[in-house]
């Protein structure tokens, strides 16, 4: 089966299996690796993307559900690396393996979309279905408050 | 409790002690035994001549499936889902969000699809979300549950018809019976259901006595 | 590496040392939508490893043009390695970081020492790693002076450029290289390292995290990232025990699923494990769904073998039984029997800690390449020169055929110690005549861990009428790591220098005994290691001492570990002392530095006013990896766990610290992950398989999870380096049941925490 999905902002026509995870259709097939495998079952959040502007879990997500609608990868969430939460990320040193990280600024980036100055309680609502085994969680909340002009308070 | 509906009451409570295949004493009626995962027929409650009783009865054999885990995760009374048969609070941690559908980064679509997915134990079906909050089954008695479904402000303002046809066709409230993985399904058939529904509102849409359990 | 990767690598590295904080630009094309749309970049060769300039080591290269290439020969797992050894050479050299590239080291005997583990990255190479760098600035700087013809030590190298300082001139590093790399390479004795004024990390708190940019752009590049033309991915069906092998399969069904290539049956795995893999039946396709879904229609018959009997929880018992006997004594002070039979009172009691799975974000996943008799291999590996070694013995090739890339960690942890997931995609490679990819999917990862080891402990302290602790007894038992590589059934006197043998006690009679226990699992190095349960077991006894006592827990801890002193082997009452490789001149065993930890982090925490906010209060040190680290941990009733942890102050002597940034972020972390361990941690196994499968049931902190305020204090000192990766982890446990306890009144003395809560 064809699927068409407009991939950060490019048009693309997928020739796949329709119930292949648009996790799997993302890496394997368009290439974009920034998207990543951490669980398969929707419970570790490392495949965030947005569907619509909407996270959801790329690992559990069938590529049908995906066809004529757009699609926006950790590639795509900027042009240049310049969304507030990419610059506040790097200025506050939150990754420490990195591995999580797109799917913790996707997911971010949706809540501030939605939520300009979350209170903490929301980041953390928010965050909920994003793990890091490193344990970058308060400089998670640190950067999403810098994001959203908010004092970071003691990351 | 009403004195007079205390009979009732007091032969389904004793039916629900021993279980479905258990021994069902001799009471106003003989329900047929079945396996737990079965659901009986209407035909079933023929024997019982009182129509109240008898809506009553199909009532509670219906509540087999609202008060079953699988159906009552998604119906809390408070803002997080359940999980499990053991119904343990939702993880990853869902919460409720003002539509009930989640919240921003965790709605429920953010990880349930319209369908059962392979190689992955999440369970899907359209429009899954939870139930309003005044809808909530989490500790409510069967007759609780009754009320609340008749009950157009606590109903979404549905009709008794529209009622039985929720029950018998949406697709999740079917989910309960192909719930996927190694889940126990909820008993019977989404068909036997909304038999056994259309059957008890057929009868007069009577709620059971408190105390009554199936 | 080969160019497509180096490509990839350098360009990601080039943006973040290119990092402008205000600008943050990063103007790099989508590296996957290349014309070819070929998922993700593909190897190519190489930077030039021979080109002209200045080599005079394996670890630092100026070229003409100045750039200055330096390698950073250990893993980056996301204790910032990357952003410090690189900074460490390039404020030595005098290098501008705006003109360094930094490469990620081969598996390579020319570098030393390579295996990422044991927090000893800087610990064990900071004089070395500095006069690399200082051999090269020499080198520099005499071929200036030779070029103006004065005294080198009227020169001075800084920012990329040589300068005469009294006449103010100045040559470029460019165009210095090829003089002085023509230069016999200076003696250790003749270069001189730059005082600690000079350099800039020593003078920072805030070094940036140089793959920054990468990361939070999806273009850094991890295990399972890299593509080669023709490439297939590889889903293994392990055997469900370990050393258990194929009896028959049929893979009719697997071969028919769209996209599935090749089903291949690997070589069983034989006692010791070692890193060899684990076996099974591979399937082969040309994406990983369908190589999933492959591997999902398969019907295999498996010969479990003789590790069918496992049973973690009769194992459990039988662990108790071992240390309710007299084991081997390896720490003895004083009469320990004499001093118990006039104790006034016992405090004793036993602690049970489970195997613990690693459970790093990114599961193991390896691409390899086998062509003309040559294997290459790029692999997130903590070790790649025993990943070289593994691919060598399971391809019957010499080691210099083989090339161990290494990608960055998506977590390592210590899992990624182990060769097995690299020489699996070697394996593969060879008999598919195809570069394969192994994705390792996270029931993969749970079910064939090298997991941290099960422990089960006794302690006993005798006390005197005034409750001073006058008599210890520590006995401990689990299978030692060694087992993966021997038949060893009990932990020997290396095993217990985590936490028992090098324990501060102010105690006059100690014994310490290590007690019988067999592995039916592959048993692995896990962050922190057996310091995990020792800390576990004796922070938890001295809460249990002070609760006896009625007495403050604090008192207590600084009485028990006793007046400032260094503590020599008969002081200890050891024969000797591992010491984590360091000497005991260099590193001693030194009381007065836990004291401090434990005082430092009481005075943060505002210790003894606790009683007044309500909350339960938990306190435990340790030293491990060298370092000394103390932690209060405030917990607060919850509703979803019944505790959580809502506020926490960790306090780290680990010496001079180079990169403090990346050092509070360990500290951090360690707070979590020693949460995850207590809290959660545990992986129970039945048949001799594992139970756990993923997430659901192996659980790890969520951001809800852990305090929101984690206070951080590295103690100033420019004594000699000390671990950083590891040793925030061990007290954060026993701080932890202590402040359970300080709420609950529940004394839980067994792993995962949150069972004894919830039972």
């Amino acid at each position: 089966m064809s699927v068409r999905i407009r991939v950060n902002g490019v048009e693309k026509t997928l020739d796949v299996d329709p119930d292949m995870p648009l996790l799997w259709a993302l890496r394997d097939v368009l290439g974009l690796t920034g998207t990543k495998y951490g669980c398969g079952e929707a419970l570790c959040g490392a495949c965030s993307v947005h569907l619509d502007g909407q996270v959801v879990r790329a690992c559990v997500t069938p590529v049908r559900r995906a066809d004529g609608h757009a699609v926006t990868t950790i590639e795509g969430l900027s042009p240049d690396g310049s969304h507030p939460l990419q610059r506040a990320w790097v200025e506050l040193g939150v990754p420490q393996c990195g591995y999580c990280q797109a799917g913790q600024i996707m997911t971010a980036a949706a809540l501030l979309k939605a939520k300009p100055k979350p209170s903490d309680d929301e980041i953390e609502q928010s965050m909920a279905g994003n793990l890091c085994r490193c344990g970058t969680y308060a400089r998670i909340c640190a950067a999403i408050r810098k994001a959203s002009g908010m004092p970071e308070g003691e990351r | 409790m009403h004195q007079r509906l205390l009979p009732f009451a007091v032969a389904f409570v004793f039916a629900g002690c021993g279980g479905p295949t258990g021994d069902t004493p001799k009471g106003p009626t003989d329900l047929r035994k079945i396996a737990p995962g079965e659901l009986r027929a209407p035909s079933d409650f023929a024997g019982i001549e009182d129509t109240r009783a008898r809506s009553q009865a199909l009532f509670l054999e219906a509540s087999r499936v609202f008060t079953h885990p699988r159906c009552v995760n998604c119906h809390p009374n408070g803002d997080i889902p359940h999980q499990g048969m053991n119904m343990q609070l939702h993880d990853p941690p869902a919460v409720r969000g003002p539509e009930s559908h989640g919240v921003v980064g965790m709605e429920c679509t953010s990880c349930h699809q319209d369908k059962n997915q392979a190689l992955t134990r999440v369970p899907g079906a359209p429009h899954w979300a939870l139930a309003p909050l005044e809808m909530a089954w989490v500790g409510k008695s069967p007759r609780e549950i009754c009320e609340q479904m008749k009950d157009p402000k606590r109903n979404g303002g549905k009709s008794l018809a529209a009622i039985v046809e929720h029950n018998a066709h949406d697709a999740l409230v079917g989910w309960g019976w192909h719930p996927g993985a190694d889940r126990e399904p909820v008993p019977g058939t989404q068909e036997q259901f909304g038999a056994i529904v259309a059957a008890w509102a057929e009868s007069g849409a009577e709620c059971p006595a408190e105390g009554a359990r199936p | 590496m080969s160019q497509d990767a180096m490509r990839v690598t350098r360009r990601s590295f080039l943006v973040g040392l290119n990092l402008s904080l205000a600008g943050l630009a990063i103007g790099l094309p989508a590296l996957a939508d290349e014309p070819s749309g070929r998922a993700g970049p593909s190897p190519r060769a190489a930077a030039p490893e021979d080109g002209p300039g200045l080599r005079p080591n394996p670890f630092v290269h100026v070229a003409p043009d100045g750039t200055v290439t330096l390698v950073c020969h250990r893993s980056e797992m996301g204790q910032g390695v990357r952003s410090t050894i690189p900074v460490l050479f390039a404020d030595e050299l005098g290098a501008d970081m705006k003109r360094v590239v930094i490469r990620q080291a081969d598996g390579d005997k020319k570098y030393g020492d390579q295996n990422t583990d044991g927090s000893s990255s800087i610990r064990k190479f900071y004089d070395d790693l500095r006069y690399v760098a200082a051999t090269a600035r020499t080198m520099l700087v005499a071929a200036a002076a030779a070029k103006w013809k004065v005294k080198p030590e009227t020169c001075e190298a800084r920012g990329n450029v040589v300068v005469h300082v009294p006449t103010k001139r100045t040559l470029g590093f460019g165009e210095l290289a090829e003089a002085a790399g023509n230069l016999p390479v200076p003696k250790r004795e003749n270069v001189k390292l730059r005082p600690k004024s000079e350099l800039g990390w020593a003078n920072s708190t805030s070094l940036p995290l140089l793959d920054g940019p990468a990361y939070v752009t999806g273009q850094a590049v991890f295990g399972a990232d890299l593509k080669l033309p023709d490439m297939l991915i590889a889903v293994i069906a392990r055997p469900p025990v370990v050393g258990g092998k194929v009896a028959r399969y049929d893979a009719t069904r697997a071969l028919q699923v769209p996209g599935v290539k090749r089903v291949v049956e690997m070589p069983a795995a034989a006692r010791p494990y070692g890193f060899q893999p684990w076996g099974g039946i591979a399937v082969l396709a040309e994406n990983t769904w369908a190589a999933m879904r492959g591997r999902a229609a398969l019907d295999i018959t498996w010969d479990l073998g003789d590790n069918a009997g496992y049973d973690s929880v009769a194992y459990r018992d039988t662990l108790l039984a071992s240390v309710h006997a007299p084991g081997t004594t390896y720490r003895n002070l004083g009469d320990v029997d004499a001093a118990f039979a006039k104790a006034a009172r016992i405090v004793e009691a036993d602690y049970v800690v489970p195997h613990l799975a690693h459970l790093s974000m990114e599961p193991p996943a390896a691409l390899a390449r086998v062509t003309g008799g040559r294997c290459e291999v790029w692999s997130p590996t903590q070790h790649p020169q025993a990943a070289r070694t593994q691919v060598a013995k399971t391809l019957g090739l010499g080691e210099d055929a083989v090339t161990v890339h290494v990608t960055l960690l998506g977590g390592g942890f210590g899992r990624k110690s182990k060769a097995d997931f690299s020489a699996e995609a070697a394996f593969l490679a060879r008999e598919a005549g195809v570069p394969v990819r192994v994705q390792w999917t996270r029931e993969d990862d749970i079910h064939h861990d090298y997991y941290n080891t099960v422990n089960a402990q006794q302690i006993r302290a005798g006390l005197d009428a005034k409750g001073k602790v006058i008599a210890w007894q520590h006995r401990t038992a689990f299978p030692p790591i060694s087992s993966t590589f021997s038949d060893a059934d009990r932990p020997g006197i290396t095993d217990l220098q985590q936490g028992v043998l090098d324990l501060a006690l102010d105690v006059p009679n100690v014994r310490a005994e290590a007690c019988p226990a067999k592995a039916h699992v592959r048993i692995g190095w896990y962050r922190s290691v057996y310091n995990i349960f020792h800390a576990f077991g004796i922070g938890s006894l001295i809460d249990e001492i002070a609760h006896a006592r009625g007495a403050d827990p604090r008192e207590v801890w600084l009485d028990i570990i006793g007046p400032p002193r260094i503590m020599g082997l008969a002081a200890l009452g050891i024969e000797k002392l591992a010491n984590y490789g360091e000497s005991l001149e260099k590193h001693p065993v030194d009381a007065g530095r836990l004291r401090r930890v434990v005082e430092r982090v009481t005075a943060s925490a505002n210790w003894s006013e606790r009683k007044k906010d309500g909350r339960g209060y938990g306190l435990a040190a340790h030293r491990s990896f060298v370092s000394y680290t103390a932690v209060v941990l405030a917990v607060v009733p919850d509703e979803r766990n019944k505790v959580r942890v809502d506020e926490a102050w960790i306090c780290m002597d680990a010496g001079l610290v180079v990169n403090q940034e990346r050092a509070h972020a360990q500290m951090q972390g360690s707070v979590v992950m020693g949460i995850s361990n207590a809290f959660f941690g545990g992986v129970t196994m039945k048949g001799g398989a594992t139970q756990q499968s993923n997430f659901r049931d192996a659980r790890i902190a969520r951001i809800g999870e852990v305090p929101r305020k984690i206070h951080v204090d590295l103690v100033p000192s420019d004594g000699p380096p000390c671990g950083v990766g590891e040793p925030g982890v061990p007290p954060v446990g026993p701080a932890l049941a202590n402040a359970v306890f300080a709420l609950t009144g529940k004394r839980i003395r067994e792993i995962p925490l949150v069972r004894g809560l919830s039972g």
